[in-house]
């Protein structure tokens, strides 16, 4: 049996639909990163887990159990919010100690939970500390702190680090997977940064417009986006159209090349992605021939673009080239993916 | 001040000099009677007025209705209409003849403390109802959500999260309803009948009947520093000092 099962919820807001027939299911222990654009519906799934928000329709089992009846304060569930939502009238400690103190555990146990909890989030010296002078950083390890301390069999944690600046979330990003580890719950994560779900995520869940397009490990969804728009999202991609020859045989730009994909139809349409890191640029021609538009130093690599019969392809390399040069553009037979969306 | 602690009068042309005759005025009877009366119906009206105003102030700031502005319009609208209209319109309901007999409803109230705390109550409350709400709107959404999720059931919520970050609002609105519940004038004596005399009207006396303006200012004086008083004992209990507007 699965920790978490959702099964068909769908969600209205007004005239818009937020959530349409979703349905699946998190494993104990699992990092799962609920993962789209602004309005697409992740949020909402979300608050529904955490009991802010019921769904018109569809179930929701923890544990087996329909947890949709059961009120927000009686879930083993608890939620990171996005803009911590700390309680600016206590201090740190007692924002920690919250959940506890409504459980009415005994008062010394709270004190060694929430000393523990702190010392977790490395804020142990900041127990008597009010809310409001502290850091962002300091801030959401306190609403971590206040979350992990009930020991919940969920964590729900909404865009937890969109406030934060770069560096910090690099950093929180990699202590939250290091706590989700050591603690050994289950993290639901929400976040529109594809980046922060590909580095932290067992699963990764891609939604758009209410609708899962997607599950699977980062490096699947990576490597083997199904759609076009998941393609797009996670990360920059070369989308180009092209036909199914025969299996293992695709071809685009008028040539055919030899691909690890199988199981079309002869002569079916298809898109293939090849990724901006997997195509190397030559001087001597070569099957795809374009002309070198842009260079752009972006640090680690220079990103090139290439105009391929007026189409733009994105390479990403650690060569420059000089804009204008004539170009040929490689890549193996593995950087080829191929989609049905066409 | 000056007419308090010194010989000068706006009435009398008589020579400068600082005095403390008019203290003693704090010693009469009249005045002690007149104090407590006070003391009491402003203690009445502010405890009723928080009772009533509180649960008021949260279900309006909770409420999504579209006719919120409406209320809170009916709430605004007597405030602005003559005041001295609403208390002699009390006062006529208050009278055992009165138009509610078309109900079939006889009151007789005139001269007792009843008609005061009542007229009072409904003078002042929208001073009570105000502050809250205004404290009660602006509660962030996601700290109560946040309460919610951490096994705060609705009662506990309110007593831990809510309660606590309106201090301000409420101190705001005792402040708002006490002071001019302890010298208001015109209200003790149309719907006591001359039954009660408050401060408010013995400052009234000694300023319009008797022309003692050295005995009111010592009156008004000592409401002024009463006043600061409770307003710094009340902000003790504004937990953080932070939510008080």
């Amino acid at each position: 049996m699965h920790l978490i099962e959702i099964d068909q919820i769908t969600k209205s807001f007004a005239d818009t639909r937020a959530l349409d027939d979703v349905s699946f299911y998190i494993d104990e222990n699992e990092f799962i990163t609920l993962l789209g654009p602004s309005g697409c519906g992740k949020t909402t799934l979300l608050r529904i887990l955490g009991g802010f928000e019921h769904p018109d329709s569809g179930n929701v089992r923890l544990a087996g159990v329909d947890v949709l009846k059961v009120p927000a304060y009686d879930r083993l569930v608890n939620t990171v919010f996005q803009h911590y939502a700390l309680f600016p009238h206590l201090n740190v400690y007692d924002n920690v100690a919250f959940g506890l103190k409504m459980k009415k555990l005994k008062d010394s146990d709270i004190r060694e939970k929430v000393m523990h909890a702190l010392k977790m989030v490395r804020l142990e010296n900041f127990a008597e500390r009010r809310i409001q002078p502290l850091s962002g950083g300091q801030k959401q390890r306190v609403a971590i702190a206040r979350a992990i301390v009930n020991e919940p069999k969920v964590l729900l944690l909404d865009e937890p680090l969109a406030a934060l600046d770069l560096k910090l979330r690099q950093d929180m990003q990699y202590e939250l997977k290091e706590l989700q580890r050591n603690l050994g719950i289950t993290f639901i994560y929400v976040t529109h940064d594809q980046e922060e779900a590909l580095t932290m995520s067992d699963t990764i869940v891609v939604m758009n417009d209410g609708k899962i397009l997607q599950i699977g490990t980062p490096v699947d969804i990576y490597n083997e986006p199904k759609t076009k728009f998941v393609a797009h999202f996670i990360g920059e991609s070369n989308i180009i159209p092209a036909v199914m020859n025969a299996d293992f045989d695709v071809s685009f730009e008028g040539q055919s090349f030899q691909c690890v994909d199988a199981g079309f139809a002869d002569n079916q349409p298809v898109s293939v992605v090849i990724r901006p890191e997997d195509i190397t640029l030559k001087k001597r021609p070569g099957k795809i021939n374009g002309i070198v538009d842009a260079i752009t130093f972006k640090g680690v690599h220079y990103e090139i673009i290439v105009y391929v019969n007026d189409k733009e392809y994105v390479i990403h390399s650690i060569h420059p080239q000089k804009v204008g040069a004539k170009v040929s553009l490689h890549f193996e037979p593995e950087a080829i993916h191929v989609m049905h969306d066409v | 001040m000056l007419s308090a602690f010194s010989t000068y009068s706006i009435l009398r042309d008589v020579p400068f000099a600082f005095e403390g005759d008019a203290l003693s005025v704090l010693q009469t009877d009249v005045f002690i009677q007149a104090f407590l009366s006070s003391l009491k119906f402003a203690g009445y009206v502010t405890v009723i007025s928080l009772l009533i105003g509180y649960p008021v102030a949260y279900a309006l700031s909770q409420s999504r209705s579209p006719y919120k502005r409406l209320y809170i319009l009916a709430l605004i609208i007597p405030v602005w209409s003559n005041m001295l209209l609403r208390i002699i319109a009390f006062e006529k309901l208050f009278y055992p003849d009165s138009i509610l007999n078309m109900f079939g409803i006889s009151l007789d109230l005139i001269g007792t403390d009843w008609a005061i705390v009542i007229g009072m109550v409904s003078i002042y409350l929208p001073f009570m109802i105000f502050p809250i709400y205004a404290v009660l709107e602006k509660l962030d959404q996601r700290l109560l959500e946040a309460a919610y999720d951490l096994y705060a059931n609705p009662f506990k919520r309110f007593l831990h999260v809510i309660l606590p970050l309106s201090t301000g609002g409420i101190i705001s609105g005792i402040l708002m309803t006490a002071l001019p519940a302890m010298t208001t004038f015109a209200l003790p004596e149309r719907l006591s009948a001359g039954n009660t005399i408050l401060l408010g009207n013995l400052i009234e006396n000694y300023v319009m009947r008797t022309a003692q303006i050295d005995l009111a200012s010592v009156i008004a004086l000592g409401l002024l520093i009463l006043m600061v008083g409770i307003y710094r004992v009340l902000l003790r209990f504004d937990a953080e000092g932070e939510t008080l507007v």
